[in-house]
């Protein structure tokens, strides 16, 4: 008997999806999902490649097997970002320079900051790229709940960039918990070639 | 059940043959006629099924107007209803009470009324109703009667199968799908009267095979082929980003499965609209065969009254029965 990581033999639609759905905004690592119906198979595949996974389709006794690697773009497939995020066609980008929001108190601008993010993970449509430089770079390094925040955006389907010069002085860059490092060739590319830019 | 097995099944049970029934078990008609005189035949049909929303009133509503759709496909006039509910125990008697207050509204709007029921104990909430009603056999729409050339009307957008399983699912909530909820709990009397008027030759309604589904049996009975524009298929809003999701109900890989004479062209780029034409549908439009002449003064008068997303999707032609190529646009 095959063994997986999530065994999803016996559960109808969209049983199977949500436990995918759910391992996928726990963790970043690869996982296999055990479905016992080809219903389930496609359903499954479909909602990974969406969310930018890569997908593997074993058949194996009682089903088929299939191995889900988050973080690989397939080819083909329509990203989410391009389906749920605003402007359709030309992505909004998040530029966010501090970990505060606004000037005035710290304390506020701090409150504000993690209110931004929060509400920016629970809206319907989410931005296709957020890039973090100077001191936003904290949000995703050191402030757990922002953390949390950000992997949910980037769980749904955006893009988390951060500049690397940046997690270099201050000493962050071996704690990146979300996104990947970027450079600022790429960065610019992203915030001119952006439908609408949000600057924070 | 899929098409494919109720086929097997119904296959191996003695066919009826009194003169007096005018429709066929495996036809696919959408409900049963029966002649009690030249211009007078009845109509029956039965429908149930568990919640697809959590308003239990909405519920009723839906699913009643679901029932009265096969009775409007034939070109009928409903008279009398049976409730059936299927009642799990300790389930408070205020939802049970707002399910059958949904049901009976629905009812009395189609004009018939409500003359009893039967109730039992069940694990899962089902509810449903048996309908009964006439109609004139000699102006009766059956599935049958697409002739090379007509064009297909649908007369409510497609997707109510996609969303209810995303609102399960808790992806989104009843007020997201609030247009698909507003479309299923309509009757299809306003856009079975224009559709009487102007005489078209074939109707059904599409519900839980899916357009591709109804339209192959509209089409097997007609000896003719189709094809189906998807450019020009009204889907309900987030149903084609729910089918990107992997929130596809079994039932509409059920309907895909069974739909062997269907030839994709549309290319990858329109796979998801591709998959939610297999969509089984609750309380969904009527799907018409028109002559082409009037094909268009339909349509207006569909969108101008009952149906303001009335759209053609396809057109019959001559070639293989039941036959269907699927194509991005009209050429």
């Amino acid at each position: 008997m095959a063994q997986a990581d999530i065994d999803c033999r016996g559960l109808n639609c969209p049983e199977p999806v949500l436990k995918t759905r759910e391992a996928l905004s726990r963790g970043r690592g690869p996982f296999t999902v055990l479905v016992d119906n080809e219903a389930a198979r496609e359903n499954v595949s479909r909602f990974a490649r969406t969310s930018g996974c890569g997908v593997e389709v074993k058949n194996v006794a009682g089903g088929f097997l299939i191995s889900v690697t988050p973080g690989l773009e397939s080819a083909g497939a329509p990203s989410q970002a391009q389906l749920t995020c605003w402007g359709g066609d030309s992505p909004t980008v998040v530029f966010i320079s501090s970990n505060v929001l606004g000037s005035g108190e710290r304390e506020l601008g701090e409150a504000l900051m993690k209110a931004f993010l929060f509400a920016s993970a629970e809206a319907e449509l989410i931005p296709a790229r957020i890039v973090f430089m100077n001191s936003g770079v904290r949000l995703v390094t050191e402030n757990d709940e922002t953390i949390d925040h950000v992997r949910r955006l980037e769980a749904r389907g955006a893009e988390v960039l951060a500049c690397g010069t940046c997690l270099d002085f201050y000493g962050l860059e071996d704690r990146l918990a979300v996104g990947r490092i970027s450079n600022m060739y790429e960065i610019h590319s992203v915030l001119t070639s952006a439908g609408r830019l949000v600057s924070l | 059940m899929g098409p494919g097995d109720l086929e097997r099944i119904l296959a191996r049970l003695p066919e009826e043959t009194v003169p007096e029934l005018l429709t066929s078990v495996t036809a696919g008609e959408d409900a049963g006629v029966y002649k009690l005189a030249d211009d007078l035949a009845l109509v029956q049909t039965v429908d149930f099924f568990p919640p697809i929303v959590d308003d239990p009133y909405s519920f009723g509503q839906i699913t009643a107007a679901n029932a009265l759709g096969d009775i409007y496909a034939m070109n009928g006039r409903p008279l009398t209803a049976l409730n059936m509910l299927a009642v799990p125990c300790g389930l408070e008697t205020d939802v049970v009470g707002e399910i059958l207050r949904g049901g009976h509204d629905k009812v009395h709007e189609a004009g018939a009324v409500v003359t009893g029921g039967h109730t039992i104990e069940d694990d899962e909430l089902k509810y449903g109703l048996a309908v009964t009603g006439t109609v004139d056999p000699r102006r009766m729409t059956g599935v049958g009667g697409a002739k090379p050339g007509d064009l297909f009307l649908l007369t409510k957008p497609l997707g109510t199968g996609l969303l209810a399983t995303a609102l399960k699912g808790g992806v989104i909530d009843e007020k997201e799908m609030a247009d698909a909820i507003d479309s299923m709990r309509r009757l299809n009397a306003g856009a079975a009267e224009v559709l009487a008027r102007h005489r078209v030759k074939a109707c059904t309604d599409v519900t839980g095979f899916g357009l591709v589904g109804h339209l192959a049996d509209m089409l097997k009975a007609g000896g003719v082929s189709a094809v189906i524009w998807t450019a020009g298929v009204p889907f309900f809003e987030r149903a084609v980003e729910m089918a990107s999701m992997g929130m596809a109900p079994a039932g509409l890989h059920r309907n895909r499965e069974y739909a062997t004479g269907v030839r994709d062209q549309t290319g990858r780029e329109h796979e998801l609209e591709v998959q939610c034409l297999f969509d089984p549908q609750t309380s969904g439009g009527l799907l018409a065969a028109v002559d082409p002449e009037f094909a268009s003064v339909v349509q207006r008068e569909l969108r101008a009254g009952p149906c303001p997303d009335a759209a053609m999707v396809g057109q019959a032609l001559e070639g293989a029965a039941g036959h269907i190529t699927i194509e991005y646009e009209r050429k």
